[in-house]
């Protein structure tokens, strides 16, 4: 039975009430859901906090998904991307004294993205593979716009194409295209910059 | 210069083409024809260079592990079971015997009673127990008497050849009765006197005030008295007369 299937099954046995179908979803997308918003929200608690009211939102809306409509993953994806952008909208005011000074999170150690970049006299090639260059690109992810961030992780972290990325985001695949490629521009100046003030 | 042609192709048509070039999916003639107009281009080049670096920059960050209780913590706050799996085949004798049973009753009975709990159900399951609570005070069964019955081998065949007894002498009972009955009637038929005859019969159906035929008799007679009546059954004087003026 193909993976489709599989989950379709799942959540129509979901929505009698079989709580086992239910564990069974949870299992299956509680780390994509929390990877997508500790990316988002940058911070670890946040994250588990957003992932347990996207799977309460979903638990309580899950008859409204249409198995016709699309892909179970992609409503997924518009029901995460939704609450973390209303998360967004009502943490704004606590963001506008963030820098890039700010401390990081609980899965980064609590160092300033300047520091952490000081430590590396290593080129780009090799910093890639680096711990500490994956916790100085989470920095300045968090710097970016909601739209190129979303776009970029949907992208680039969750491995979506851009038809499912513009059903979960209601945004014409050009757009997706164009805030992908803003936001990786965006990104990599942003790294550049910073590593230019650091040496 | 986005207007600009470096190598047959217009920055326009490079920058619709970027995205495809990132993904490596351009054909091998369309691919160098993009990256030597990103070569020369002074504009273009540079946002190749940082699209493309971008790209691997994200590429460097790998999945972070969710907390520990993160599952667990979200059934409990969904289903409010820590997990399906364990309460069906995990160990139940470390579970407290009422959080089983809440598990079990979210299991097993939560989701039929989700299903009934619609209104057009529940006006069914209204219908059906008050049919049923009538049905019992009508036979004169009352909820005392249920919790006294015993289910013991012996009590359920003492109850059976009882309730049969009961059957079989209620029965007898009716028959008796009805016997009887049909006997009194045939003594009956035999002490009351002969049917009056018809014509006497006639008689009393004229006196009864109750019949249409009297009642038609009273229409007539209620005639205008003035108005002569040639009557339907003519005197035997005028018949005469008649017959024989006729014959002269």
């Amino acid at each position: 039975m193909e993976d489709a299937q599989v989950v379709s099954l799942l959540v129509r046995r979901c929505t009698t009430g079989d709580a086992a179908a239910w564990e069974e979803i949870v299992q299956r997308y509680h780390r994509r859901i929390y990877n997508m918003c500790y990316r988002f929200a940058g911070s670890a608690d946040d994250a588990q906090d957003l992932t347990q009211e996207v799977f309460i939102k979903m638990y309580r809306t899950l008859k409204s998904y249409d198995v016709d409509r699309g892909a179970f993953l992609t409503w997924v994806t518009t029901v995460t991307r939704n609450l973390l952008v209303d998360h967004f909208r009502k943490t704004k005011h606590d963001r506008i004294t963030d820098s890039l000074d700010s401390p990081a999170s609980e899965h980064e150690d609590a160092l300033p993205l300047s520091e952490q970049i000081a430590d590396t006299g290593l080129p780009p090639d090799a910093r890639v593979q680096s711990h500490e260059t994956q916790r100085t690109v989470h920095q300045a992810l968090l710097k970016l716009s909601p739209d190129l961030r979303e776009a970029v992780i949907l992208r680039d972290l969750q491995d979506m194409d851009y038809r499912e990325i513009a059903l979960a985001l209601r945004v014409p695949e050009g757009t997706v295209k164009s805030r992908i490629n803003r936001g990786r521009a965006e990104l990599a100046r942003l790294l550049q910059r910073t590593y230019r003030q650091v040496m | 210069m986005p207007e600009e042609t470096k190598h047959g192709m217009q920055c326009p048509e490079f920058d619709a083409m970027l995205m495809d070039a990132i993904d490596r999916v351009l054909s091998s003639a369309q691919q160098a024809r993009f990256e030597a107009h990103a070569r020369m281009c002074p504009s273009c080049g540079p946002i190749f260079a940082e699209v493309d670096a971008g790209r691997l920059w994200l590429k460097s960050i790998e999945e972070v592990e969710p907390p520990v209780h993160l599952v667990q913590n979200i059934l409990a706050s969904t289903t409010g079971i820590s997990s399906a799996r364990l309460a069906l085949g995990g160990e139940p004798s470390q579970t407290p015997l009422s959080e089983r049973m809440r598990e079990w009753f979210d299991v097993w009975i939560r989701p039929g009673f989700t299903a009934v709990r619609q209104p057009r159900f529940a006006l069914s399951f209204g219908m059906i127990f008050f049919s049923f609570s009538v049905g019992l005070s009508a036979s004169g069964l009352k909820a005392k008497d249920l919790a006294q019955i015993s289910l013991r081998p012996s009590a359920v065949k003492h109850t059976y050849y009882s309730t049969q007894a009961k059957v079989v002498k209620y029965y007898e009972n009716i028959r008796l009765v009805y016997e009887v009955e049909s006997r009194v009637n045939q003594v009956k038929r035999v002490i009351t006197p002969a049917e009056p005859a018809p014509a006497e019969k006639q008689q009393n159906r004229n006196n009864d005030t109750s019949g249409k035929p009297e009642q038609r008799q009273e229409r007539n007679s209620s005639r205008d008295v003035n108005q002569p009546v040639l009557a339907s059954l003519p005197s035997p004087s005028v018949t005469m007369a008649t017959l024989s003026w006729r014959l002269v």
